[in-house]
């Protein structure tokens, strides 16, 4: 009893392609582009570019047909503040990549100074970039330039400051009165998609919670929209006693 | 003077047969109110894979009246906070607690929601008593399927034991 | 909300607020849209509201103390996450782990995958509203728990692995038991295919909806099933075999269009290729050391740390301590659950991590979730969301 399409249940797949060795990979992205290998990467192959050809690099990885490196995995900021020993700039950002072809991998470094926290943005390469700048910026605070849509991804939008800095204390907390609207992002994706905003309406909220509190139409609930009530959390031990 | 002496009361109720049972009002209230909790789970993260274990089959939860899960806050009488609260929930927390009709109840259901657990850390609320009160806590990363129906019994006799015309105060 | 289209009609659009408390947003998620009827004009996804600070939590212990903390990334199937970690550590010290060890990983990793697939599918199926699927599901996922609880004593977070090896070496039985529970999964299966193979409902809520191409999803870096169901053929277990996946006789499953209905599919089709992988590992477990014996991971003998100086030194040392990669940068990846887990871990030669990234393969997903659902009607694109499988845990970390 196969399923409808897909044609067989399990189709064999190709046998394991054979990536490349780490020296020949690195010869062939020399071609073209000034690279320098990291030496702290001793088991994998990283390549360190400067911010202005970045971009270039990008492409030629994912575009050359020896290389094809088709799939962003991710991209990670690391601080360098508190590494034992190093001399060279702050931050660094580092793009994983794979290929789906030839299923070898590489690193792509890009060393960030702290006076000048900017570095091209790809989010017109790879769709999924836009949200990992938008991690590597709402952690480190690693400017991307050129994103259409720069905001915080995990933290919220009251954050004063980049958590995953070494001089960010861990334990120091920031608490959130309101959430956020999003009505604005809402309109940038319309306006991305080619219509107009004419006149912003009413937001509504169906059997829920959260989200926009003081904007709530429609729920039948005058409580919320009661200032008092929805100015978020109030912090304190709240502890329920009987009068 | 002459004296009347007042007519047993019981031989009324027994006039009445077994169609009757007298009881305080209280009683009779908190014994419905107990017996048919409803919960709407309030689940972030790990703790609330473990409550979907204690609905399904295996540990039931309808034995204890409380299989009715709704996930309208204003259909429900009893909160199972399960999971991390983060500061960018909290509002959103406190939003659904306000939105529940009294009477309403709250279960703290692992240590994330009742202390922060292991993640002390920038984003994380340390216990969710910070934002709404709190009547049961579970401890557990997470608690077993075992501790939530534990902590719905303890529950139940809380409630049993609470009287009708006191009014519950928030943040006395 | 009153729009102008690009064709230059007016429009009234209705803006609806979804979660994150929502059940429909399985927790934690929030999705933001327009609305012109039923059908989704735009729509834009906000995260980040299980954000707890793993990856600066983890710069605060040892190596071995991240362990748990991996556990709660993917928390339906937490032994996959630890195994990740520990082969990204392994991989640092250029160790091998025994062979035991070895095919022990793979039992336990392609158990934990059909545990993560039953949640994924069994919740999928309450969002359509088919919810006797969830409890066929349900069974056979609390039987797996019964075993990793004779395991490791834990149900859900069962952080079993360590750095170089196990926390402790299977109980008597265990063989039998994960026999036992595959068969009771293969019936489960069978009886949900049967409820939704041909059912109509299903069929027509799932088939050509939310369509995503082959170029589009490994443009939003899809990895794992839902990349598969794209029409990718691609499997880290197979492109990149470690711990002798190349050795075992399984297929990877492979759908041809991309919509709701191959992303269920092909997870339901994958547990059973995992049935059978975890069959041929349970005849390939013979007895034997579970741990390397590198003393910089695995801490000595009891009998040994009595009577001798060093081993004792060793054994306060990895207590104390514990393990200290050589400085350097390196990132490793498991094929888990969701697609591709990766670590990449920046280490100082200390004993905590300077840094560690996690690669979710979630992220990618929902960051694809807003664009794919613009055009389709609200009620598919909660379909949708289930077949996708967010984890919150993995992806706000």
């Amino acid at each position: 009893m196969s399923a409808p399409h897909i044609d067989t249940p399990t189709i064999p797949s190709a046998a394991p392609g054979i990536p490349l060795a780490k020296d020949a990979l690195l010869a062939l992205v020399r071609e073209r582009i000034e690279v320098e290998p990291d030496p702290s990467d001793r088991w994998d192959l990283t390549v360190v570019v400067a911010s202005g050809r970045l971009r270039d690099l990008m492409r030629f990885l994912r575009d050359d047909p020896r290389l094809r490196m088709d799939v962003l995995l991710d991209i990670a900021g690391v601080d360098y503040l508190a590494f034992p020993g190093h001399r060279d700039a702050r931050f660094a950002v580092v793009y994983l990549l794979k290929s789906l072809a030839f299923n070898h991998r590489i690193k792509v470094k890009v060393r960030v100074e702290e006076e000048a926290l900017e570095i091209p943005s790809i989010h017109d390469c790879w769709k999924i970039a836009d949200w990992m700048e938008r991690e590597c910026w709402d952690q480190l605070g690693i400017v991307f330039k050129g994103h259409p849509n720069l905001k915080r991804l995990l933290n919220h939008h009251q954050f004063v400051g980049h958590p995953l800095r070494k001089d960010y204390p861990c334990q120091k907390r920031q608490k959130l009165t309101v959430n956020d609207p999003m009505v604005d992002q809402l309109q940038l994706r319309l306006r991305q998609l080619g219509y107009t905003v004419l006149s912003e309406g009413e937001i509504h909220a169906p059997a829920v919670r959260g989200g926009t509190p003081g904007e709530v139409v429609g729920t039948g609930d005058k409580g919320m929209q009661d200032p008092d009530l929805t100015t978020g959390t109030q912090v304190g031990d709240m502890k329920r006693s009987v009068l | 003077m002459t004296f009347k002496p007042v007519p047993a009361p019981v031989a009324a109720e027994v006039s009445l047969g077994d169609a009757f049972i007298t009881t305080r009002v209280d009683a009779f209230i908190n014994w419905g109110r107990r017996n048919s909790l409803w919960p709407f789970p309030f689940g972030t993260a790990c703790c609330a894979i473990e409550f979907m274990g204690v609905v399904s089959s295996v540990f039931d939860l309808s034995r204890f009246g409380s299989e009715l899960v709704r996930f309208s806050p204003r259909q429900a009488d009893l909160l199972i906070v399960a999971g991390t609260v983060t500061y960018k929930q909290a509002p959103v927390l406190k939003r659904i607690y306000e939105q529940m009709p009294e009477p309403k109840w709250v279960i703290s259901a692992g240590a994330c929601a009742t202390s922060g657990g292991f993640y002390d850390c920038y984003c994380t609320v340390p216990g969710i008593d910070e934002i709404i009160p709190v009547d049961i806590y579970i401890a557990g990363c997470p608690p077993r399927p075992e501790a939530f129906i534990e902590a719905l019994v303890q529950l139940q006799a809380k409630i049993d034991g609470e009287a009708g015309k006191e009014q519950k105060v928030v943040g006395v | 909300m009153k729009v102008l289209t690009p064709k230059g009609e007016q429009l009234e659009l209705l803006t609806v607020n979804m979660g994150p408390s929502h059940p429909a947003t399985h927790g934690t998620l929030r999705v933001f849209c327009a609305l012109d009827g039923e059908t989704i004009v735009a729509s834009m996804c906000e995260m980040g509201y299980l954000h707890r600070g793993f990856e600066k939590m983890v710069e605060q212990g040892t190596y071995t103390m991240v362990l748990p903390y991996t556990d709660r990334l993917n928390y339906c199937s937490a032994m996959m996450n630890n195994i990740g970690f520990c082969k990204a550590v392994e991989k640092m010290f250029a160790v091998t782990v025994p062979e035991r060890c070895v095919v022990l990983r793979v039992i336990l990793c392609e158990l934990s995958r059909i545990i993560d697939h039953l949640v994924c599918v069994g919740a999928n199926l309450v969002d359509l509203g088919a919810l006797t699927n969830f409890w066929y599901f349900f069974n056979p996922r609390e039987a797996v728990y019964k075993i990793w609880e004779k395991l490791c004593g834990a149900r859900l977070t069962n952080t079993v692995t360590r750095i170089g090896g196990f926390y402790r070496d299977t109980y008597p039985g265990f063989e039998d038991d994960v026999r036992a529970v595959l068969v009771q999964i293969e019936g489960a299966i069978k009886d949900v295919r049967g409820l939704i193979e041909h059912n109509k409902i299903f069929l027509d809520r799932t088939r050509d909806v939310c369509v995503v191409s082959k170029e589009d999803a490994i443009s939003w870096g899809w990895t794992g099933p839902c990349l598969r169901a794209s029409g990718v053929d691609h499997d880290i277990r197979k492109q990149e075999p470690y711990y002798g996946y190349d050795t075992y006789a399984w297929d990877t499953v492979i759908g041809t269009k991309g919509d709701t209905y191959d992303r269920i599919m092909i997870r339901i089709f994958e547990m059973l290729e995992s049935i059978s992988i975890t069959r041929q590992a349970l005849d390939r477990l013979k007895p034997g050391p579970i741990n390397t014996n590198d003393a910089r991971l695995t801490l000595p003998d009891r009998n040994r740390v009595y009577h001798d100086m060093e081993a004792l030194i060793n054994s306060f040392k990895l207590i104390y301590e514990g393990v200290r990669p050589p400085p350097g940068e390196c990132y490793d990846a498991t094929e888990a659950a969701n697609g591709e887990l990766g670590f990449f871990i920046v280490s100082d030669g200390g004993t905590n991590p300077y840094r560690i990234k996690a690669r979710p393969p979630c992220l990618t997903q929902f960051a694809a979730f807003g664009p794919m659902t613009e055009g389709t009607m609200i009620a598919d694109a909660f379909g949708t969301l289930g077949s996708i499988n967010i984890i919150a845990g993995e992806l706000d970390r």
